[in-house]
């Protein structure tokens, strides 16, 4: 199995934690827990994700 | 809009088949076909009763007028119709009609003559509870019947289909004036020398008399006996709407069909035969039910790609159009369509194939202009393609000049944005032999405008148009030649005062031999869907790729009826699954390589691997058949060069190299660049998202791999970059997008 990825944020050096963020598309706005720096607020998302949940959250809107 | 909405009422996809228009019963073939096709002989037997109502009797002695209008006849034979209603018969489980258990009506209806016509309507008002009487003045039932078939089959029939009905029956009863009998209503069905009780047909109702309450049917007003037994059958209608209305005016049934059927595309069936006229086993039945055409006005959806994927003739298509653009919800939502609009490669072949011409592709055009004019089409949809364009445009990749000292010119080579991006050798080659016969020839590189237009963007779509009359005045108004039909198209749509000719046309025309030794090989022609009215073209393409020693094979669909290589209305964002279906049903059409002359056809059918040649690769002997297209980027790149190049070979001017280069050093794998293509990912937007973090310092590290991964909006797109340093740069480890918006304070 993968090992777990420590992810910090290279300005602050804090592990980045799952935390509230807003999305918009097409004039919908939601939110959903993504990896942020606790600090400055970086974001992360990984490849997964945007190529699943959030393409799939698009295309719903699209076709909304 | 509203003129496709007035089209649309000429569309023919609800005309029954042939057989249909022209069987007594009408019995419904695209009904009873699929059920014996699949073995469903009983669920068949149902659908062959409800329409006959003697089936034992009809499938004896039926004339099969049907036969006589199968389109089959003209490849093979007419499919067997009363041998497949027979086997029906034989292998259908239960042979009894249905019980209906419904309160007796009030109503009294007289019957004269109990031949098959006669029976016929007892047998469906018996059904429907109507107090029937049937007067025969001979001492037995079947009529002419006895004359056809031996009585054990008949009487037989008719016993099974009235075994739950209820009615009375006065043998030796001549009825010798109406006036005698009481009832609601009565039905004159005495055969071909029996009274009519000195009445005529009346004016407009179906059977009607000139009588009121009296319907006239059968053998004796001039049918035969099929069509006595459907009279009998269809009289019922007239009757009940006369008891339920008092009027004689049950509009008489509307036969045939204006549905036309090419026998062009009827793909050769033996028929099948039963031994020595035996009947039909029930594998003989399927397999002679597979040859029927099931004929309808169904070429639209047979021949369009967008209305087979998604199983919608041009009337739903309208109505969901219609609602998308309109939408009746009070949230104004309900765009069930958006993603079927932009999903149409607008190649014009459902309008070709239409025998009424409507034009359901110009109807997406217009409402995906609509959608966009409301800000309701996802931008998503033409991002990419919109910038592509703007990029070509730009200062980087465009380019409109007259030759050295000349202030006009007789022609400009417009080669169009992808050729030169395919390849640009193509545009270097074909300048070069425009210039060698006319020294004078101007060029233009720059799009047609056709992304905008495809994304209904009409204020871009319009400046791009005006630029391109200026520059075209500018060189002396002189005769375009166009590489791409697409662009040749547009021009003709939005430009038509600018005068155009193919390249492969002047080509062919200047006798021009092709460096390309094609040693005997069989190929394909694709001919691109815009092409599709230009029957020179598509002989000009041949004879060259003929004079270089291919040998041709001809494509099921080509010249008039070619379909698009999925490129058109640049789907492929809006509907990456329905644009690799169409390049894979494109590809397969047969195993020979394709000679094609759009560049966005031979890039997309050769990066699904299929080997294809383009024209010009024939005519200047440069690319074989195996290249692998460009990536996006390199796309871009190539443009660039293009203009670069020709901006040193013909105008001695040297121009930076750098242009296209960021500041970060980014290596990058082949693999990783393909899959950066294959997802409408540039390298060139990748390398600002790296040079954003390194600048910003704005990344995440994971101190595992040593890597960072930092992302940046360009227009509407978030990219994503993961990568880590490497010599003197950085080494791209992965990169994907999203379109979703991240909301960072």
């Amino acid at each position: 199995m993968e090992e777990k990825k420590t992810l910090t944020c290279y300005r602050c050096n804090v592990e980045l934690k799952a935390q509230k963020t807003y999305f918009e598309y097409l004039g919908h706005s939601f939110h959903a827990d993504v990896l942020r720096c606790p600090e400055c607020g970086e974001v992360y998302i990984p490849e997964d994700l945007a190529k699943g949940r959030i393409a799939e959250v698009e295309m719903q809107l699209e076709d909304k | 809009m509203e003129k496709f909405k007035e089209k649309i009422k000429t569309c023919l996809q609800n005309e029954p088949a042939f057989c249909t228009a022209a069987c007594p019963f009408g019995l419904d073939i695209r009904d009873f076909i699929p059920k014996i096709k699949r073995g469903a002989f009983n669920a068949a037997y149902r659908s062959y009763l409800n329409a006959v109502g003697f089936p034992g009797i009809v499938a004896q002695i039926c004339h099969q007028p049907c036969k006589d209008v199968c389109p089959r006849r003209f490849k093979d034979q007419a499919v067997a119709m009363r041998l497949l209603e027979r086997a029906a018969i034989d292998y259908a489980r239960n042979l009894n009609p249905n019980s209906y258990n419904l309160p007796a009506k009030n109503k009294r209806i007289a019957v004269i003559g109990a031949g098959i016509s006669g029976l016929g309507c007892a047998l469906r008002l018996a059904s429907k509870k109507y107090d029937v009487t049937v007067f025969e003045k001979s001492d037995r039932i079947g009529g002419h019947l006895w004359n056809l078939l031996s009585p054990e089959i008949f009487l037989a029939e008719i016993e099974r289909q009235f075994m739950y009905e209820e009615y009375t029956l006065l043998l030796n009863t001549q009825i010798k004036s109406l006036d005698q009998l009481d009832f609601d209503a009565v039905y004159v069905a005495t055969g071909s020398k029996g009274t009519d009780f000195g009445l005529r047909p009346g004016a407009g109702g179906a059977f009607a008399s000139t009588r009121p309450g009296v319907f006239l049917g059968g053998e004796l007003c001039g049918s035969n006996i099929i069509e006595a037994i459907a009279d009998g059958l269809n009289v019922t209608k007239a009757i009940e709407r006369y008891i339920k209305t008092g009027g004689m005016n049950q509009p008489p049934e509307q036969r045939g069909t204006k549905i036309q059927l090419k026998p062009d595309f009827i793909t050769p069936m033996e028929q099948v035969l039963p031994d020595k006229g035996d009947p039909f086993t029930k594998d003989h039945a399927m397999k002679e039910a597979k040859r029927c055409l099931l004929c309808a006005c169904d070429a639209c959806i047979r021949h369009c790609d967008l209305m087979r994927y998604y199983g919608k003739f041009p009337r739903r298509i309208g109505e969901e159009v219609e609602i998308t653009v309109h939408p009746g919800t009070l949230d104004g939502d309900g765009t069930v369509a958006t993603r079927l609009i932009s999903t149409c490669n607008q190649c014009g072949l459902c309008k070709e194939v239409c025998p009424q011409g409507i034009d359901s592709g110009n109807l997406l055009l217009q409402s995906h202009r609509a959608m966009r004019q409301k800000g309701a089409m996802p931008w998503a949809f033409h991002d990419f393609w919109l910038r592509d364009m703007e990029f070509t445009n730009s200062d980087e990749a465009a380019l409109c000049r007259l030759p050295g000292w000349y202030t006009e010119s007789r022609y400009v080579f417009f080669p169009g944005c992808q050729l030169g991006a395919s390849d640009p050798r193509y545009v270097t080659e074909s300048y070069r032999l425009l210039k060698a016969h006319h020294p004078d020839t101007a060029l233009m590189l720059s799009c047609c405008g056709a992304p905008a237009e495809w994304a209904g963007e009409g204020p871009i779509h319009n400046e791009v148009i005006e630029k391109l009359r200026r520059d075209w005045v500018s060189l002396g108004k002189p005769i375009v030649v166009f590489a791409c039909s697409t662009c040749y198209e547009m021009f003709g749509k939005n430009l038509p005062e600018v005068r155009g000719v193919l390249l492969y046309n002047l080509i062919a025309e200047l006798g021009i031999s092709p460096s390309k030794d094609g040693e005997g090989e069989t190929v394909s022609v694709f001919d691109p869907c815009t092409s599709r009215n230009e029957s020179g073209l598509h002989q000009a393409v041949r004879d060259i790729a003929g004079m270089a020693g291919f040998s041709l094979q001809r494509l099921p669909y080509e010249g008039k009826y070619a379909r698009c290589c999925s490129w058109g209305g640049q789907v492929s964002a809006a509907n990456p699954s329905f644009a690799r279906e169409v390049v894979k049903v494109r590809i397969a059409q047969n195993d020979h390589p394709y000679i094609a002359y759009c560049a966005n056809c031979r890039d997309i059918f050769a990066s699904a691997g299929k080997k294809c040649y383009h024209i010009l690769d024939v005519v200047f002997g440069i690319n074989d058949a195996e290249r692998k297209p460009p990536t996006l980027t390199e796309r871009r790149y190539n443009r660039a060069q293009l203009k670069r190049r020709l901006l040193k070979e013909y105008w001695n001017e040297k121009s930076e190299e750098e242009q296209m280069e960021n500041k970060v050093k980014l290596y990058i794998s082949p693999e990783l660049r393909q899959k950066l293509s294959d997802e409408m990912l540039l390298e060139t937007d990748i390398e600002k998202v790296v040079e954003h973090c390194e600048t910003s310092g704005r990344k995440v590290v994971d101190k595992g791999t040593n890597s960072y991964t930092g992302h940046l909006m360009i227009g509407n797109m978030t990219y994503w970059a993961e990568y880590r340093k490497k010599d003197d740069g950085f080494e791209l480890l992965n990169a994907y997008g999203h379109r979703m918006k991240i909301e960072e304070d």
